[in-house]
């Protein structure tokens, strides 16, 4: 679900002469190329370049106050410490439970891809809520245990960790389950074999053949860390300095109308995406490499 | 309808898949395309079928010229490798998607349609299976659902891309022989490729080989086999044994062999090489005269009524291999480690100047 | 155990190590982390009793933001399905410029935060803004409407049906086209009867997973919705106020329908994932 990189098969040239002799009309192509620019480019690359031309609008002064302003750096901090956290832990699941689920073969193993997926299938809100409900100090669930050890979970920075946990635990598991299911178990059994230890078949077979995969996985996860807001605008209680995370300062700045500003912080955010696209393709075409033997 | 190809020429980003061919398959012949991989046949058939543009000459069908033509317009019946069936649609409305597709004033009415895929379907052999979907058939039988597909439209001209390729050996030949029989029955036009040759051999008409984009040899099976016109051709219609030799006046020497070649009194001392099929290489336990060579038997295999032996050349050390009959070996009471006297009782010489092999 | 019937059996026999840590692991994680707390949205609507949770269910504010977020959602899908069949489609069977740069950036929306999507949005179609200026002057209101909700809903969720779609138009043999042509049919007629029939399924399953995404979307919509009750307040923007106002009883009973939905959503869209990979065998 989370956004699977499909193996390409290569097109010859000779595939892309049969192509062409297929069609029969040489202005459909044009025609059907030029709306699918211009729907590409009306909503995909508009909104990207409006944040960098709206970042600097008021110049460049004015984006350097904007980020290196101290609630800003405050917000910086709290968003590195929490990717920080919940990527190597993320990371970790994700590796063990794709070993689990795409080396072996049991029953009720869709089941438990479904439960994998329901993070990424439910609201973000809805996500934030359920942590709300088990640790609100005023309604949640463990209400007496935290007032009586004097813990705050909810309105704090451990509840905007556990939220962003939560919201990002699908993709390294997602994206590492296909591959690993179509490079099948052989390379492992022949490892074993040779007298290898399962944790030397896994760190020296498994880990080489899913690397770019799990680069990709990792930074997808680490910038929806960085970009989550439902859920974490749920249980941050947007305490200024203290429980705002980076997409809630733009937020803010936002809704006092500092735009400038808030494009400024926000295209911070929008490299970051960029990058991570980049690292896609970049990992699409090192497993393309990898498969063609 | 009658094909007439000339002047036809295709290039490939560098690869020249086809070079100037010239070809003209008559009204109702089936003809062979047969080649090695690369030798271009498969494309010259796809620029019959218009879904390969030349980069010149001109495809003539019945005198009016189809080169221009796009695919749908030519009315050809084609028949892939790999079958090409539509995966999501039955047996019945594969067969039917011809006419289906027909504009609405040629369109024939559903009761129509329903008679004709019958029709096929009888003619193939298979009414039972109308309702099954292409991966529940047989390899043999979805190859058969595809020619009933191209003869739904009632195509002037069949044309085949290696029907036969990813059968397996029985069904291969039980199809082979079908279609053979179906042609005799409905002389339509058809052109098929392979690189089989038994394959060429027993089922076309008349058999063109190509090589390198080029035709080599068009003839009858008999001709192809029997007289082939270069090294090439020789090579490519069965296994041959090559004697290495010289030729002078008339005389050729192959080490201790001696033979007269009149075909070849103006040659001066030029090297040659002799083309001998193993059925063609006659054994005796005796040498007599010096138009045999002696070799050692090395390898015997008495399966079935031909026996296949490998022997190794006493004087050159070159292995010759030969076809008898198995009365013919229980005669000679032939051994491994035997000595033996060859002699080619056909052969063919060619001077390799003339020739690329 | 080795006389065992295999069928009783819940794993297969295997020589790869792990199986009873990783699996352990991977469910005690997935049960504390997501079955419990998850659970949390039923135990607590079972709590509030029958009578109260249908007077929230069927309260008009929370119908119409229901009928809101359906709308919205199925039209911001329905656009991505045509238009992202057709992006695949030029990607995969035409040549033009700046094409590897075309595709690498369809997973950007993938990758930027909800929030950057929903002000950048918000402020181009604006009625003061780069795109909201053009269709203003015809009298057209985007921002701040059930349309401006969908445009941010189309921008959320546009990956999926390319995604889909691609690897599947990827792999159709040519030569099933080249014998549609060559029984007469015309290039409209083999992409109608051949190619659609095969991308179906992927596009169908690229359509449920854009739906279920921009169902649950708020990052993006809460800037450009306007957030006004009745008329442009989608359903998780409602349990969101909810929560605010301290309506934790008003808030869960509403979530647990959402839960209820994107269960249902999951299951439709492991269907067709299954008949998209399995109809063929």
């Amino acid at each position: 679900m989370a956004g699977v990189i499909p193996i390409n098969v290569r097109r010859t040239n000779q595939n892309k002469a049969r192509e062409r002799t297929l069609q029969t009309s040489k202005v459909i192509p044009i025609f059907l190329t030029a709306i699918a620019l211009i729907f590409f480019i009306l909503m995909l690359i508009v909104p990207l370049v409006s944040v960098f031309v709206k970042a600097f609008e008021q110049g460049a002064g004015l984006y350097y106050a904007a980020i290196s302003d101290p609630i800003a750096f405050k917000a910086i901090k709290l968003t590195l410490i929490t990717i920080s956290i919940v990527v190597p832990i993320n990371t970790v699941f994700g590796l063990i439970a794709a070993w689990a689920i795409a080396k072996f073969k049991f029953k009720g193993k869709n089941l438990l891809i479904t439960f994998i997926d329901l993070p990424f299938a439910i609201s973000p809100v809805v996500a934030g809520l359920i942590f709300v409900l088990l640790f609100s100090t005023s309604y949640g669930l463990f209400a007496p245990l935290l007032n009586a050890w004097g813990i705050k979970i909810i309105f704090a920075p451990a509840g905007i960790v556990l939220a962003t946990l939560f919201v990002t635990l699908p993709f390294v598991a997602r994206e590492l389950i296909p591959l690993m299911e179509a490079q099948g178990t052989s390379e492992e059994e022949a490892a074993l074999t040779l007298g290898a230890s399962g944790f030397k078949t896994f760190l020296f077979i498994t880990l080489p053949n899913i690397k770019w995969a799990l680069i990709y996985s990792i930074m997808l996860t680490a910038a929806r860390a960085a970009g989550e807001f439902g859920a974490v605008s749920v249980v941050s209680g947007h305490i200024r300095g203290l429980t705002n995370t980076v997409p809630l300062h733009v937020e803010i700045l936002y809704n006092e109308y500092k735009f400038s500003a808030a494009f400024a912080v926000a295209s911070l955010l929008t490299v970051i995406a960029i990058i991570n696209v980049i690292i896609k393709n970049i990992a699409d075409w090192k497993i393309k490499q990898q498969t063609k033997i | 309808m009658s094909i007439e190809i000339s002047n036809i020429t295709k290039t490939f980003d560098s690869f020249k898949a086809l070079n100037n061919i010239h070809l003209k398959i008559n009204t109702g012949e089936l003809v062979a395309l047969l080649g090695p991989s690369g030798s271009g046949k498969t494309t010259l058939l796809r620029i019959i079928a218009g879904l390969e543009r030349a980069d010149g000459g001109s495809i003539i069908f019945d005198g009016k010229d189809n080169t221009k033509k796009t695919t749908q317009d030519r009315k050809v019946g084609f028949v892939f490798q790999h079958y090409a069936l539509f995966k999501h649609m039955t047996v019945f409305e594969n067969i039917a998607f011809g006419l289906k597709v027909r504009p609405s004033k040629l369109r024939p009415s559903k009761e129509e349609i329903n008679k004709k895929v019958h029709e096929l379907l009888a003619l193939v052999k298979m009414e039972e299976l109308a309702k099954r979907y292409p991966s529940q058939l047989s390899g043999g039988q979805r190859q058969r659902i595809a020619l009933a597909r191209a003869l739904v439209v009632e195509p002037k001209v069949l044309l085949l891309d290696e029907p036969f390729g990813a059968l397996d050996a029985k069904v291969r030949k039980d199809l082979r022989r079908w279609l053979r029989k179906l042609h005799d029955k409905y002389p339509i036009t058809s052109v098929f490729v392979t690189h089989d040759q038994e394959e060429a051999l027993d089922v076309a008409d008349r058999i063109v080989i190509l090589n390198q984009g080029k035709i080599e040899q068009i003839g009858t099976p008999e001709e192809v086999y029997d007289n082939p016109v270069n090294p090439f051709v020789y090579n490519f219609l069965g296994n041959v044994n090559l004697f290495h030799g010289r030729v002078h006046k008339g005389k050729a020497e192959f080490g201790s062999l001696k033979l007269d070649v009149p075909e070849h009194l103006e040659a001066r001392d030029r090297q040659v090489v002799s083309y001998t099929r193993p059925h063609d290489i006659e054994i005796c336990l005796e040498a007599q005269g010096h138009e045999f060579i002696a070799a050692e038997i090395i390898f015997i295999r008495a399966i079935g009524p031909i026996v296949n032996l490998e022997m190794k050349r006493v004087d050159n050390g070159e292995y010759i291999e030969a076809e008898i009959s198995k009365e013919n070996y229980r005669n000679l009471k032939l051994k491994l480690g035997q000595i033996v006297y060859v002699k080619p009782r056909d052969f063919r010489i060619f001077i390799p100047e003339d020739y690329v092999i | 155990m080795s006389h065992t019937v295999k069928s009783f059996r819940i794993k297969q026999h295997s020589v790869i190590p792990g199986f009873g840590i990783t699996m352990g692991f991977t469910f005690l994680y997935l049960t504390l982390l997501v079955l419990i707390p998850v659970s949390m949205v039923f135990f607590n609507s079972s709590s509030i009793g029958l009578v109260k949770f249908w007077e929230i269910a069927s309260s008009e504010r929370v119908l119409a933001s229901l009928k809101i977020s359906f709308g919205t959602s199925f039209l911001a899908a329905l656009v991505n399905a045509i238009f992202g069949l057709l992006i695949a489609w030029v990607l995969e069977r035409y040549t033009f410029p700046c094409k590897k740069i075309v595709d690498g950036l369809i997973d950007l929306p993938f990758a930027l935060p909800t929030a950057v999507a929903g002000i950048s949005l918000t402020t181009l179609y604006a009625p003061n803004g780069w795109i909201g200026k053009l269709f203003a002057s015809l009298g057209l209101k985007i921002s701040y409407t059930p349309l401006g909700i969908t445009i941010a809903l189309i921008f959320i969720s546009f990956p999926f049906v390319v995604r889909t779609v691609q690897p599947v138009l990827k792999s159709i043999d040519l030569e099933v086209e080249e014998a549609a042509a060559c029984l007469g049919a015309t290039r409209l007629q083999t992409f109608i009867k051949v190619i659609v029939p095969e991308l179906l399924p992927a596009l169908i399953t690229g359509f449920a997973l854009a739906f279920a995404r921009a169902l649950g979307e708020y990052g993006s919509v809460v800037f450009i919705s306007g957030n006004m009750p009745m008329k442009t307040e989608i359903t998780p923007l409602l349990i969101r106020t909810k929560l605010e106002q301290y309506d934790y009883a008003g808030g869960t009973a509403i979530a647990a329908i959402m839960l209820i939905i994107s269960f249902i959503m999951l299951l439709v869209i492991n269907i067709f994932q299954w008949w998209a990979s399995n109809r063929h065998k």
